[in-house]
């Protein structure tokens, strides 16, 4: 991780030092180190030469930034109207209840982590689970945690 | 340009928002976000107006009046959008407090209907009365809910000092966030998430201590609602009298209001309207003043040193008993020692009393040793705070402002954000850090060879370094450049070299000095009376040179010298081994009232608004009584005698032919493996009346932190070391044990201690050190 944050350092000196430079910044964060951690928050605000609050507030309006390590698997739970539709949330509670998370952090392995998305863009196929980058179509309880083996 | 207003013709000379200019001519237009220093912010939206030829209902904080406008505020319209809006705040506010059948009878009888010892009342927000959305509700007597209500239950913010934060009661009017952000420039708070989750605080769940919070709570002071209160007056109610005064904590000696209840200082507030000022004071006087007056181990009565032990006695005894060992006294036996925190009057007279009652005995002040003279000598010729603001650039050395003079970071601060080239060279991360182009961060035994590199390319142009170069060209070029020294640099060991090279950069670049300095009243000390040196004094007293040791609010000793007698006249106790033969209660700021001179040579005056804790009397009562009333009359400390004996120049004590032994410190030992940390030091940074304000009030410890050793959390990791555990320091020859804490604003590789009193641990101050964790 030290290595990686080290590379990113490098790659932050060819910004130029303005407030502008923030969202590209943490975007490359995310990018090369998966999430905004802490430490990235603090190089960053070091560099820009804002405060750490100033930095987080900016990235924590944004959905798309996270600041939890994501996990070696991610599942994204669509709760778009047509999945919310055709029983989206309990696919999200089964994952809760039994991967024993929640929503918007990491298993305690780091096996899976586990987000709701508002829509993936294929409500015919609803509902619909994405882990990785695999879509899954038309999910019930027994089709998802037989998905589960599939990703170690 | 003109505009009507509610049928009014306006005409205006600068540009204003609707809100302004109609506040300003007495129109009022309800807000509970508007802020007359902040920028606009348009969250609360109470403040909608209608203007012709303009859709909806734009929110008159935000829109510029215009040439022709014409906007009405009061339409039947608006009032039921204003309602509405207030509805949708309520919704979200407990409202117990103005929606209660009882509240009429709560407020009188307090009644509860818990089983509880006390008569409460029901009500659990501190603001109660003082509260701004409290008087809108009335204003439009709103007297229903129509919405259902949603408690948001977040946990009470509890763990910082000095004030609690409940978000329950917060109604995202962002004007804390607001002032942090642009008027202190400090940037702790900030809206962290959005929607439903939107939160007020530093990055992540930080404390506001590790986000680098100064605590200088301008937060608290514009918080509309009961969101956010201070500690120690957060059930007191509304202060009976707000009385202007002047902060006696440190050289700048802002002007401050102070909040009184039944003669008790509650509490101190920035001038202007509550509510409305706020940015303007450091911790110290925002929240110190109070506890400190009110702490509870004052002396409350004359106390006299019996062959058994100290017994109370009468002031009558007390005065017999001083008059007694003031007469037996043979002449220019006596040394008397005063605080530089006292008030003109106070140090006059003990100037008088030590003249003509103890017949010609040495007047001194522990904090004028040789250091603190050299830097006096050099902060002589020091600018006014206003100069900054057309400063070119600005230098600071070893400020450390943090938690103290408030007024000089702020104008640093915003010189730097209008561009003006700010540099910093020292080794802590203040709240001015952020702004410096250049950190300069020397090595232990190199503070001076940073000084020498840059008077080498002041001279001739030659540098190591660019950012030296950088610095000395933008020095040179500004023809009013500020060099601000802070008083840290009189705990190094190359303190007086460094003071004459600071000297010479200023003469090199013309630059002015800024040298403020910890105590309130030091300039008003030096320039009414001539003071000894105090190595000079303790030399003198081990010798045997003195019988009486006369200490007022000052007492540089931790056991009792070899003198006859000892007389200690102070508001807070003695040190534990100083045993002195008679203990005389003095009153403290705010009980009696006096003037201080600033360090632009400003007499400021303030009055007592409180009664004197206990039967403590003031220090001129104490010292006329002793002298007995024929000696000293009170008429002839009248402001005007005192101002006449004002000089122009302080008398900055003088060293004797015979030099004290100085700690000059020896050479730094040389890094390497075994030493692999730097240790900074810095003797009492805040220092009152002789207590240390970081051990005296609790709350300012757990920011100053004396005599723990603060580390960077980086290195507590590598040490695997908590907050709070024992660590153990080695040095070359020395072995010491320290609690340790972990701050951010000490830099990696650096441990940093601040002393609660007397002298450094260490004779080298920087020093190589190695630390290891202590087992248990």
């Amino acid at each position: 991780m030290k290595e990686r944050i080290t590379c990113f350092t490098e790659y932050m000196c060819t910004y130029p030092k303005e407030e502008g430079s923030l969202i590209p910044l943490l975007q490359k964060a995310q990018g090369e180190l998966g999430y905004i951690s802490p430490e990235i928050v603090e190089t960053v605000a070091d560099y820009l030469q804002l405060t750490e609050s100033q930095v987080f507030g900016v990235a924590s309006f944004y959905s798309q930034f996270r600041f939890s390590e994501p996990g070696r698997h991610s599942i994204s739970i669509c709760l778009g109207t047509a999945c919310h539709v055709v029983g989206g949330e309990i696919l999200l509670e089964t994952c809760e209840r039994d991967l024993e998370v929640k929503s918007g952090e990491c298993t305690s392995d780091m096996r899976f982590d586990l987000n709701r998305v508002a829509c993936l863009g294929c409500c015919a196929l609803a509902p619909v689970v994405k882990i990785d980058e695999d879509i899954h179509s038309k999910v019930n309880i027994i089709k998802l945690k037989e998905m589960w083996s599939n990703y170690e | 340009m003109n505009l009507t207003i509610d049928n009014r013709k306006i005409t205006i000379g600068k540009p204003a928002t609707v809100l302004d200019v109609a506040t300003k001519h007495g129109i009022d237009i309800p807000s509970l976000c508007a802020h007359p220093e902040l920028t606009p912010y348009g969250g609360c939206r109470l403040c909608v107006v209608e203007i012709e030829g303009r859709d909806g209902y734009p929110t008159s904080c935000t829109t510029m009046a215009e040439e022709g406008m014409i906007v009405r505020t009061d339409t039947n319209v608006l009032q039921e959008i204003r309602r509405e809006m207030i509805q949708l705040i309520l919704s979200e506010h407990p409202a117990a407090c103005m929606m209660c059948d009882d509240v009429e009878g709560c407020k009188v009888f307090q009644g509860t209907i818990r089983k509880v010892g006390i008569t409460t009342g029901c009500r659990w927000c501190p603001k109660d009365n003082d509260c701004e959305l409290q008087r809108i509700v009335e204003q439009f007597g709103i007297d229903d809910l129509t919405l259902p209500g949603l408690y948001r239950d977040l946990p009470l913010e509890k763990y910082d000092p000095f004030f609690d934060r409940d978000y329950n009661l917060c109604i995202y009017c962002g004007r804390c966030v607001r002032i942090c952000n642009e008027y202190r420039k400090s940037s702790v708070l900030s809206l962290k998430q959005r929607g439903k989750q939107t939160a007020i605080g530093p990055a992540f769940d930080e404390t506001h201590i590790h986000a680098n919070c100064e605590f200088c709570g301008a937060c608290v002071s514009v918080c509309p609602t009961g969101a956010m209160s201070e500690k120690s007056r957060k059930w007191w109610g509304d202060p009976e009298k707000i009385e202007p005064s002047v902060c006696p904590l440190c050289s700048l000696n802002c002007d401050i209001q102070v909040l009184t209840l039944k003669d008790k200082i509650v509490g101190t507030i920035p001038p202007g309207k509550a509510h409305e000022s706020g940015g303007d004071l450091c911790v110290k006087g925002r929240f110190c003043l109070s506890e400190l007056v009110n702490r509870t181990d004052r002396i409350l009565e004359p106390e006299y040193w019996y062959p058994e032990g100290y017994g109370i006695v009468s002031w009558d005894f007390a005065m017999e008993k001083a008059r007694e060992i003031t007469a037996g006294i043979s002449p220019k036996r006596t040394a008397l020692f005063i605080s530089p925190s006292l008030t003109l009057e106070e140090i006059y007279t003990a100037g008088y009393f030590s003249e003509h009652i103890l017949k010609g005995g040495v007047v001194t002040s522990s904090c004028l040793d040789e250091k603190m003279t050299a830097y006096l000598k050099l902060a002589q010729d020091s600018v006014s705070l206003q100069d900054l603001d057309q400063s070119g650039a600005i230098f600071s050395a070893y400020l450390n402002g943090n938690y103290n003079y408030a007024p000089l970071t702020l104008a640093i601060k915003s010189a730097a954000e209008k561009g003006v080239p700010y540099y910093q060279l020292g080794w802590i991360t203040d709240t001015t850090s952020r702004f410096a182009r250049h950190r300069f961060v020397p090595a232990p035994g190199e503070e001076i060879a940073y000084l020498n590199d840059i008077i080498t390319c002041l001279k001739n142009g030659q540098c190591n370094t660019p950012e030296i170069h950088e610095l000395a060209g933008s020095m040179k070029k500004s023809k009013n450049g500020i060099l601000v020294v802070g008083p840290q640099i009189v705990s190094l060991s190359g303190c007086i070299t460094m003071l004459d090279k600071i000297r010479q950069i200023a003469d090199l670049t013309g630059s002015g000095l800024f040298m403020p300095n910890p105590y309130g009243n030091l300039y008003g000390m030096l320039s009414l009376i001539r003071m000894k040196p105090v190595e000079e004094i303790l030399q003198q007293i081990k010798e045997g040179k003195i019988d009486l040791l006369y200490l007022v609010g000052d007492a540089p000793f931790t056991k009792r010298p070899k003198v006859k007698h000892v007389i200690y006249q102070n508001a807070f106790p003695s040190p534990a081994g100083l045993n002195p033969d008679l203990i005389l209660p003095s009153s403290l700021w705010g009980e009696t009232g006096g003037s201080l001179l600033t360090d632009n040579g400003r007499i400021k005056k303030y009055k007592a608004v409180a009664v004197p804790h206990g039967y403590a009397r003031s220090h001129i009562e104490i010292f006329s009584g002793i002298a007995g009333s024929a000696k000293i009359k009170r008429s002839g400390f009248s402001q005007k005698s005192i101002k006449e004996s004002l000089s122009n120049n302080f008398h900055i004590p003088v060293m004797g032919s015979k030099k004290p032994v100085s700690s000059a410190g020896g050479k730094p030992s040389s890094p390497g493996k075994r030493f692999p940390y730097i240790l900074i030091q810095e003797k009492n940074p805040h220092a009152f009346c002789n207590s240390n304000l970081g051990r005296e009030i609790p709350a300012l410890g757990e920011l100053t932190l004396p005599g723990h050793l603060i580390l960077n959390p980086y290195d507590a990791g590598k040490l695997e070391l908590k907050s709070g555990e024992l660590i153990q320091l080695h040095a070359p020859g020395k072995k010491m044990k320290f609690k340790a804490a972990i701050r951010k604003n000490v830099l990696p590789g650096y441990v940093y201690l601040s002393k609660i009193n007397g002298e450094l641990e260490f004779d080298s101050n920087p020093c190589y050190v190695n630390l290891k964790r202590d087992h248990v």
